[in-house]
């Protein structure tokens, strides 16, 4: 199987904990790293009504922790000779991998296992593999 | 500043000379060097005719955010092809990497919105491209 190509999804800061491996698998197969946060709607709602903050307040603090995720990867993966390109997107996670996986002929993605990424198993267009 | 060079390398090699001129960087090649490694392995032209070269490297003291335009634009190697007409450059001594994601994640947000981009291309002075930015932190 060749890989050119991966995908890294990324929820939240928890998913640092999978930067090293998803990186070390890029290097062994000498595949550029995509690095995807998406800002969920649903999401935003679901903070603002534990916290009840302003959704304005959320979504802001969401969107620069996803930047933060995205150039924590990508200091890493320079360090270790990894191609990056870091996106972040506003919508359906699913519909935004998807979209990636046609649009950047994506060979695999790479996730965190955990309740929130079950859906990606199941829908995704391309393999993925749990971390 | 405005840019005059055409193409990334040229152009962060215009950065870099500014920095140096003004005493906000002290190493040249080294600088140099860190920007064109990264700019190598990714592209750092993040779209929407905005390019943000950064690197983490004992070239400078702190780190430091040096704003460019080009009115023709410049390829950037952006993924949706288009050339950048606004131009942040981040560097960051070594040992602050949080304040250098902060930075970078900090702006990021900021240049996703249509309106700041349109400011910052009109802005007619450095004053009003940090009021632009001080604005819209918060």
């Amino acid at each position: 199987m060749e890989i050119n190509r991966a995908l890294l999804y990324l929820i939240d800061n928890s998913d640092q904990r999978i930067f090293p491996l998803a990186i070390q698998i890029c290097k062994f197969f000498n595949c550029q790293l995509f690095v995807l946060f998406v800002l969920e709607e649903h999401r935003v709602s679901k903070l603002a009504s534990l916290t009840r903050e302003n959704t304005k307040v959320i979504r802001q603090r969401m969107e620069e922790e996803g930047w933060e995720m995205l150039y924590l990867v990508e200091d890493e993966a320079v360090e270790n000779g990894v191609r990056t390109s870091l996106h972040l997107e506003n919508g359906l996670a699913i519909n935004v991998i998807r979209k990636y996986v046609e649009n950047y002929k994506i060979d695999l993605i790479l996730i965190r296992r955990r309740e929130e990424t079950k859906k990606v198993f199941v829908a995704s267009p391309a393999p993925v593999m749990g971390l | 500043m405005e840019m005059n060079a055409t193409e990334k390398l040229s152009a962060i090699r215009e950065l870099v000379e500014h920095m140096v001129a003004n005493k906000i960087a002290k190493d040249r090649d080294q600088l140099f060097e860190a920007l064109a490694k990264r700019e190598n392995l990714e592209s750092t032209g993040i779209g929407e005719g905005v390019a943000i070269p950064h690197a983490r490297t004992d070239a400078v003291d702190e780190v430091v955010l040096v704003f460019a335009r080009s009115r023709p634009g410049i390829d950037f190697s952006a993924l949706d092809g288009k050339p950048s007409h606004i131009i942040f450059l981040i560097a960051s001594p070594e040992n602050k990497k949080s304040e250098y994601i902060m930075t970078l994640a900090k702006l990021s947000r900021l240049l996703r919105h249509g309106p700041i981009r349109e400011q910052l291309k009109n802005a007619r002075n450095p004053s009003e491209v940090l009021e632009i930015i001080k604005k819209n932190e918060e």
